[in-house]
């Protein structure tokens, strides 16, 4: 399903103060000026999350009758996602079209209309103004202009779509199709949510460091079996496993999977095994019925971390689901929040086992803290960030080099490509 | 409120500030002493809690699951070195019966990191906790730290 936004609603604006040059190895390195600087960031709400871009809002099963609403955010706009008395869902700005209050004031509701509270405009659930206080005034005094046309003031509309009960928006009218936008990677959605979904609970995790930082890192399976030492100790996904990536044409999603019980012996991980603090066979668990899980699926899939870009995130972990939504506050700032779910019809020790397993990932996540802890040590290691780039050639130096393996950097070469095209920097 | 559960006050308050001290002194392992083998251990919070929503960040059904945590924290988990200082306050024992009583008590856990000693209020919020005296000692049952705000501040790794 898909609702028209508003029309003319994102006007282009022509590359800012950002007038640095990048780095000659072009996506195989990023320059950490691009990580704080504050040009940068104004440009990124404008061209990326104002842009071209789907952005999640949250699960269907969040605003799952009509009238209720959900109070998010797509970069630093406040958005409302509604479902209308017809059950269509909407999004919009959660801004009063008339001085700009906040319509909306509790992170989730059930509404019969918008109402704002400063003047009394109020709205319906797809944003269109329906009534506003003294419109025509007092005993022929004060009201609004005569020509006042009520359908020209309603809430800033995005465009809305689902894809597995996930749902996303867009400010831009020339955002393609989400299904055709999300590619290839639209599949990996479909694999883990193919049931309605239930919301199991919310984590949100702030985190003193670039967005861009915290995006890089589920694009980055090279990583994950070498920094998260649970994952390799515990066997849910090493190096030495059947796994794969899938990246969409476009270079902007991904999905990565590890089959767990795969092991294949080769010279190569033995070796670097014995150098990794991640595969510690000293380290065992007392109860390690927290590591039980069951191939819901069917495929054999332990671990699969999808990325869209640019800020959103879907992961299965054993039997742990959950979306991340990346909200920039700031350069040196972002808010990254977990939403865990499992199926409607879960029985009662599916459900004991992904909330066992919610111990693993989010921000007390047994396996995950560590990717907040490196946003943010990379943040106070580049300092002012005046000099000095990354490194991104694990696998090779091309969009293409490096494959379908984990073992490579192709997402985040591909990831700085995109970027730097949306960007025009 | 009658006072009716008065006697054993005293142990129940010592035991939640042997709990908060134990950590604040990084000798987090001793708190699995203070629970009992089959206690419970929850962090959640109140936007979940509120909203009926099982979600927890730490959940350990056992002495050994909590151990099993610190030991993650001690050997597997990347972090910035950092120390907690828990400001307890209003203990309550607020009902009971033979089997636990039940206690109340508010908590500031402020977060200081070693490296440059960056110093922050990390988490506020309120205790459930279930105290058993039948033992002679007191002893958790269930202890759930209900925290006031929905956001974790980078990474809890410390149990709380």
């Amino acid at each position: 399903m898909e609702c028209p936004s508003s029309p003319g609603a994102v006007q282009e604006i022509p590359v800012a103060a950002v007038r640095r040059p990048w780095p000659a190895g072009g996506f195989t390195s990023a320059p950490y000026w691009v990580y704080n600087d504050p040009a940068v960031y104004a440009r990124e709400q404008q061209q990326i999350f104002r842009g071209r871009s789907w952005h999640y809002l949250g699960l269907e099963a969040e605003v799952p009758e009509p009238g209720a609403y959900k109070n998010t955010y797509i970069g630093e706009s406040n958005v409302l996602l509604t479902r209308a008395e017809d059950g269509t869902l909407h999004a919009m700005l959660n801004r009063c079209a008339h001085r700009g209050n906040m319509v909306c004031r509790e992170a989730f509701g059930k509404a019969e209309k918008l109402h704002c509270v400063y003047h009394s405009w109020n709205y319906n659930l797809k944003g269109d103004l329906t009534f506003v206080a003294f419109r025509n005034g007092l005993r022929g005094e004060g009201g609004l202009p005569r020509d006042f046309d009520m359908s020209a003031h309603g809430l800033h509309k995005l465009r809305v779509a689902s894809i597995a009960g996930l749902v996303f928006a867009t400010f831009h009218d020339q955002t393609p199709p989400l299904e055709e936008w999300l590619g290839a990677v639209g599949d990996g959605i479909r694999r883990v949510c193919r049931k309605p979904l239930k919301v199991l609970g919310y984590d949100t995790q702030r985190i003193h460091a670039n967005w861009k930082a915290y995006h890089e890192n589920p694009r980055d399976s090279y990583h994950a079996n070498i920094l998260h030492t649970f994952y390799g100790t515990f066997g849910l996904s090493r190096q030495s496993q059947e796994s794969g990536m899938v990246l969409d044409a476009s270079g902007r999603h991904v999905y990565f999977y590890t089959k767990a019980g795969t092991e294949k012996q080769s010279a190569d991980y033995k070796d670097t095994a014995a150098n990794l603090r991640s595969h510690n066979e000293g380290l065992k668990l007392e109860d390690p019925s927290i590591l039980k899980w069951r191939d819901e699926f069917g495929d054999g899939v332990s671990v699969q971390i999808l990325s869209a870009y640019p800020s959103f995130v879907l992961h299965q972990i054993a039997n742990s689901l959950a979306t991340r939504q990346l909200l920039p506050k700031g350069p040196g700032r972002c808010d990254l929040v977990w939403t865990y779910f499992g199926f409607a019809d879960d029985d009662a020790e599916t459900t004991r086992m992904r909330l066992a397993q919610m111990n693993l990932a989010g921000s007390a996540g047994m396996i995950s803290v560590e990717d907040a802890a490196v946003c943010e040590m990379i943040k106070r290691a580049i300092g002012d960030a005046q000099e000095g780039e990354s490194y991104i050639r694990m696998g090779g130096s091309t969009l293409e080099s490096g494959g379908n393996s984990k073992l490579s950097e192709r997402a985040i070469r591909n990831f700085w490509h995109v970027y730097r095209q949306d960007m025009g920097i | 409120m009658p006072l009716v559960h008065e006697p054993h006050f005293r142990a129940v308050e010592n035991l939640v500030h042997e709990w908060a001290r134990a950590i604040d002194e990084n000798r987090v392992e001793a708190i699995c002493e203070l629970m009992l083998p089959e206690g419970r251990y929850t962090v959640q919070s109140r936007f979940n809690a509120d909203r009926g929503l099982p979600h927890a960040l730490m959940d350990a059904h056992s002495a050994a699951q909590l151990r099993d945590r610190i030991m993650s924290m001690r050997l597997a988990n990347i972090y910035e070195p950092q120390h907690y200082r828990h400001v307890i306050s209003g203990v309550q024992i607020i009902g009971g019966d033979e089997r636990a009583l039940q206690v109340r008590s508010s908590f500031l856990v402020v977060r200081t990191l070693d490296l440059d000693g960056d110093m922050k209020l990390f988490a506020a919020g309120q205790c459930e906790d279930l105290v058993d005296v039948s033992g002679g000692e007191a002893r958790f049952r269930a202890r759930h730290f209900k925290l006031d705000s929905r956001v974790v501040e980078t990474l809890m790794v410390i149990p709380l």
